[in-house]
C-alpha cells in the first residue's frame, strides 16, 4: 500500500479571517464549529489585476467594523467587513493633494483610526495614509455613499515624511497619537499625529568591524506594545531585527541577525515583548525583544515569502499569508501549524475579526442583509450587531492580564535600556545563545532601575 | 549395517510423513520461512533455487492464463478482461489542492494578468539573451551553441565581469524578454537560471544528465524553423507558472512544415528536455499470412499502406529540477521567493510540486 504521510492538522477554534490578494479579491475564511478546518465562505469583488490590493486595514470594533483597502490603481475603498458592501471610495491623489504629480502613487501604509476609543458616529471614519514617496495624510471621510468622489468631512492634514527614498512600512501606536514611518533610504521616524510634527528620528548604526556601512532599508516596523509608543521593533532588508527605544537613544538598542533573507513583516504580540517575524523565503519565527533571543521557528512547509502576519486579540493564534498563496493558522504557544487554506492567489494581507463566534452566523448574515437593504437605519443595525457579537467577559480578562504583564514588562525594559550606548549585535540562528557577558548585565541591572525611572520622569518634563 | 539402515529408513520416512502432515496444516508458515534463515549453505542454495524456480513457473502460468482469457474473450466476441494498471509513484501521488482545475475562473484571470501574457498573446516576439557564469569553458560553450540552435531569436552575449543585475538592466534597455544564464561548475553545466523581463519571476533550475548532440547516436541536425512546443504534466499552480515561463521562451507561432518539436516533459518534478524532428511516412506492409491464405485465389499482391510517425532526435538532451522561483528579477540578497525547495518539504516520495 502506498504510505501516506500527510500530517493531520489539529484544526482551529472558531475564527474569521479576511485576506486580500493581487487580483483585488477579498476572501473571507471562517472556521465553523468548535474545532474545524477553515473554509472560504465568501469572495468579494471581481478578479481584476489592476485592482490589486496593496495594503489593507481593519477597524476591529464590536459595532461598525470597517475594512479599508488600498488598491494599485490609486483608489482606497472602504468596505463593510460583514457583507462586503462598498461604503466609500477615495482616490489617493485627492487625499495627498499633490497638484503637480500626474502618475498614481502606490500606498505604502494605511491605518484606520478610532479602532477602540470612543465610539464615533458610524457615518464617518478617520484614517492615516502614506504613499511610497513619503506623503502622509490624516483624513476623515463620510461613509455611506459608494461614489468615487465622496465628500470629505474636513480638510485633510498632509505632511511630508521624508525628502527622498521610498516609504515601505508604517505603523500607528495603540493610543493612536503617534505614527511610525520607515523605508528604503528612510530612517525610522515617529510623528505626533495631533500636531503633525516629527518627534524622533533614528540614526543608522555605525560601520561594522570591516568598515562596511549597510544602507538604510527598513521593510517592517511596529510599536512593541499597545500602550507604549517608546519601544519600536523593526525589520531591515539586510536580515536584521532591531529594537529601538525612543527614550534611550537614537541607535538600535538590540539588533539580531536572522537567517539569510530579508525580514518582510514584524508583528507584535499582546504581551508587549514578543514579536513575530516573517522573511522573504518563508521563515516565520518569534523573538523575545527583552533579551533578543529567538524563541523558536514556526515550521511547516512554508515555501513562499511571508507578506503579512496577524495576531488574534483573544486566542493564542497567529495567521500568516504570503506568496505561496496559503493562509496558515499557528498556535503561538506550541508553534504548531493548526491549519492551512489554499487561496489560489498571491496574498498581500490577512486581517482577523476578533468578534466572531461560530454559533451565530445566521443572525449576522441577517443583519448584513438588512444593512444592504437600507443604509439609513444604522442604529437598528447597531442593535442587531450588538446581539450578534458577544463575549465581553473574556475581553476584560485579557485586558486585566495585559495590565499585569505591563507592569512586569516595564521593569524589564528599564534594565535593558540602561545598557551602554552601543547596540548589542549577535546572531540568533536557531539555537545560538546570548553572549554570557550581556546576560549578566541584563540580570544585574535591577539596582539601576530606580535611578533610571527618575531620569525618565525628568526627560518627560523636559 | 545394512539392517540398521533398513531399520532406520522407515523411521525416517515416518518422520517425513509426519512432517508433511504438519506442513500441510501450517502450509503458510512453512512458505513464509525464508531460505535465508537456513544456516547450511548448500541446503540454503538448493532451497533458494527451488523457490525461485517455482515462482518463475507460477508467473509464467499467470501470464499465459491472462493471455488466454483475453484471446478467448475476443473469439467469443465478449469484452476482454480489463487490463490491470500497475501502481506507480505517479499514480499514487498524494492529493494536492493546488492542482489547477479547468473550471477555475480565477486561474484564467490570473493568467491574463501575469508577466508572460503579453508574449503568449503574441503582442511581443520573444527575444532571448543567453549568457554564462564568469568562468565558462569546455562543455559550457558547446551547450550554448546548441541552445542557440534550439531557441529561435536567441543571442549569446559574453558575460565578462558584469554583474547579473547590470546585465538585466542592459537587457531591459535592449528589449529582451528573457535571460538564460548557464552556470558551469568544473567545466560542466550544472544550473540554469531563467529570468523573465522586465519584472517577471526568476526560476533557478538544477541541470543534470546533459548529453550534447554529437554524443547522440543517429542524431539529426535541426533546421532554423520555429519549433513546436510540448509541455507535459505541469499540473499544479506552481507547475503552471513554470510551464508558462518556459513557454514564453519560444515563439507562439510554430512553423509546422519544419517538423521540429521541443518537449519539456515533467515527471516527478523532474523536467526532461528533448528535441526531435518527426516525419510521417506511409509504410507498405504485407497483409498477415492467415488472411493471405484465405484469399489466396484472389491474388498475392495485397499490400496495406499505413501511416507511421518516425522520430529523429537532434540537439541536446538534459534534465531540469526546480530549486527556487523568485518573485521579481534576480536578487540574491533582498529577493522574495514564491517557492523555495526546503528539506522539510520532503516528507514523502509521493509528494510533487509541479
Amino acid at each position: 500500500m502506498p504510505r501516506t504521510t500527510t500530517v493531520e492538522c489539529p484544526g482551529c477554534p472558531p475564527i474569521r479571517a479576511l485576506t486580500t490578494d493581487v487580483l483585488g479579491l477579498v476572501k473571507v475564511v471562517e472556521v465553523s464549529g468548535k474545532i474545524g478546518t477553515p473554509k472560504v465562505v465568501e469572495t468579494w469583488g471581481p478578479p481584476d489585476a489592476s485592482r490589486s490590493v496593496v495594503t489593507a486595514s481593519f477597524a476591529d470594533r464590536k459595532t461598525n467594523p470597517l475594512l479599508a483597502v488600498a488598491r494599485k490603481n490609486g483608489l482606497v475603498e472602504f468596505l463593510n467587513p460583514l457583507n462586503g458592501n462598498a461604503l466609500a471610495t477615495v482616490t489617493v491623489k485627492d487625499c495627498v493633494s499633490s497638484s503637480n504629480s500626474t502618475e498614481d502613487e502606490l500606498v505604502a501604509g494605511l491605518h484606520l483610526l478610532g479602532t477602540k476609543g470612543t465610539e464615533l458616529s458610524s457615518k464617518s471614519s478617520t484614517f492615516l495614509m502614506c504613499t511610497e514617496k513619503g506623503k502622509a495624510c490624516l483624513k476623515s471621510i463620510m461613509l455611506g455613499d459608494a461614489s468615487p468622489d465622496s465628500s470629505l468631512a474636513d480638510a485633510p492634514s498632509t505632511w511630508n515624511v521624508c525628502g527622498a527614498g521610498n516609504v515601505l512600512c508604517s505603523s500607528v501606536d495603540g493610543a493612536e497619537n503617534f505614527a511610525l514611518f520607515g523605508g528604503k533610504g528612510v530612517e525610522l521616524n515617529v510623528w505626533d499625529l495631533e500636531k503633525c510634527s516629527k518627534i524622533w528620528t533614528a540614526k543608522s548604526p555605525p560601520c561594522n568591524s570591516l568598515g562596511i556601512f549597510s544602507p538604510t532599508w527598513f521593510t517592517a516596523s511596529t510599536f512593541l506594545s499597545k500602550d507604549d509608543h517608546r519601544k519600536i521593533a523593526a525589520g531591515t532588508n539586510n536580515r536584521q531585527v532591531r529594537l529601538y527605544d525612543i527614550s534611550a537613544q537614537r541607535r538600535p538598542v538590540i539588533s539580531i541577525n536572522f537567517r539569510e533573507s530579508p525580514i518582510k513583516v514584524v508583528t507584535e504580540d499582546l504581551d508587549g515583548y514578543t514579536v513575530y517575524v516573517g522573511t522573504g523565503c518563508g521563515d516565520l519565527a518569534s523573538f523575545d525583544m527583552r533579551t533578543g533571543k529567538l524563541l523558536g521557528c514556526f515550521v511547516g512547509k512554508c515555501s513562499g515569502s511571508i507578506r503579512s502576519i496577524a495576531r488574534h486579540p483573544k486566542l493564542p493564534i497567529i495567521a500568516s499569508c504570503g506568496l505561496d498563496s496559503y493562509l496558515r493558522f499557528w498556535d503561538t504557544k506550541t508553534r504548531q501549524l493548526l491549519s492551512a487554506v489554499f487561496l489560489k492567489q498571491h496574498l498581500t494581507s490577512v486581517l482577523l475579526d476578533s468578534h466572531f463566534s461560530s454559533e451565530e452566523i445566521e443572525p449576522a448574515d441577517q443583519s448584513s442583509d438588512l444593512q444592504a437593504i437600507d443604509h439609513s437605519e444604522v442604529e437598528n443595525d447597531d442593535e442587531l450587531l450588538l446581539l450578534t457579537r458577544k463575549s465581553k467577559t473574556s475581553r476584560k480578562k485579557v485586558q486585566n492580564k495585559i495590565k499585569a504583564e505591563k507592569i512586569k514588562r516595564e521593569s524589564q525594559y528599564d534594565e535593558m535600556s540602561d545598557e551602554d550606548d552601543e547596540p548589542t549585535t549577535f546572531d540568533a540562528d536557531d539555537d545560538d545563545e546570548m553572549p554570557a557577558t550581556k546576560r549578566k548585565k541584563t540580570l544585574g541591572g535591577k539596582e539601576k532601575n530606580v535611578r533610571l525611572k527618575q531620569k525618565k520622569s525628568k526627560k518627560r518634563i523636559g | 549395517m545394512v539392517e540398521g539402515k533398513r531399520k532406520r529408513e522407515p523411521a525416517v520416512a515416518g518422520a517425513q510423513v509426519e512432517e508433511e502432515k504438519k506442513s500441510r496444516d501450517g502450509k503458510d508458515k512453512k512458505r513464509r520461512m525464508l531460505p535465508s534463515l537456513i544456516k547450511n549453505k548448500l541446503k540454503r542454495m538448493e532451497v533458494h533455487a527451488k523457490v525461485k524456480r517455482e515462482k518463475r513457473v507460477e508467473k509464467k502460468k499467470k501470464a499465459k492464463a491472462r493471455v488466454d482469457a483475453h484471446k478467448r474473450a475476443l473469439e467469443l466476441g465478449e469484452e476482454p478482461p480489463p487490463v490491470r494498471i500497475p501502481r506507480t509513484i505517479e499514480n499514487t501521488r498524494e492529493p494536492d489542492e493546488t492542482v489547477c482545475k479547468p473550471d477555475d475562473e480565477e486561474l484564467f484571470v490570473g493568467n491574463d494578468a501575469d508577466e508572460f501574457s503579453q508574449i503568449l498573446k503574441q503582442e511581443h516576439a520573444p527575444k532571448i539573451l543567453i549568457t554564462t557564469c564568469r568562468f565558462n569553458s569546455s562543455r559550457g560553450p558547446a551547450f550554448i551553441q546548441e541552445l542557440l540552435s534550439v531557441i529561435p531569436n536567441a543571442h549569446y552575449h559574453k558575460r565578462g565581469t558584469y554583474e547579473l543585475k547590470k546585465i538585466i538592466e542592459y537587457a531591459n534597455k535592449k528589449e529582451f524578454t528573457s535571460i538564460i544564464v548557464v552556470h558551469t561548475n568544473r567545466r560542466e553545466p550544472d544550473a540554469l537560471l531563467i529570468i523573465n523581463l522586465p519584472d517577471g519571476p526568476t526560476a533557478h533550475f538544477k541541470l543534470s544528465k546533459l548529453v550534447l548532440r554529437k554524443d547522440i547516436k543517429n542524431h539529426g541536425n535541426p533546421t532554423s524553423h520555429k519549433p513546436e512546443l510540448v509541455l507535459n504534466n505541469f499540473t499544479t499552480r506552481l507547475g503552471h507558472r513554470v510551464g508558462r515561463l518556459i513557454q514564453s521562451l519560444f515563439p507562439q507561432d510554430p512553423y509546422f512544415r519544419g517538423r521540429r518539436v521541443v518537449t519539456f516533459h515533467n515527471q516527478r518534478d523532474f523536467i526532461f528536455f528533448r528535441h526531435h524532428r518527426y516525419v510521417f511516412e506511409s509504410k507498405e506492409t504485407k497483409v498477415d499470412t492467415k488472411d493471405t491464405a484465405a484469399k489466396n485465389d484472389k491474388g498475392k499482391n495485397l499490400i496495406q499502406t499505413k501511416m507511421i510517425a518516425r522520430l529523429q532526435e537532434c540537439g541536446p538532451r538534459f534534465t531540469l529540477k526546480l530549486i527556487s522561483l523568485q518573485h521579481g528579477t534576480f536578487d540574491s540578497k533582498g529577493g522574495e521567493f514564491e517557492w523555495v525547495h526546503k528539506p522539510e518539504m520532503d516528507t514523502s516520495r509521493r509528494r510533487f510540486f509541479l
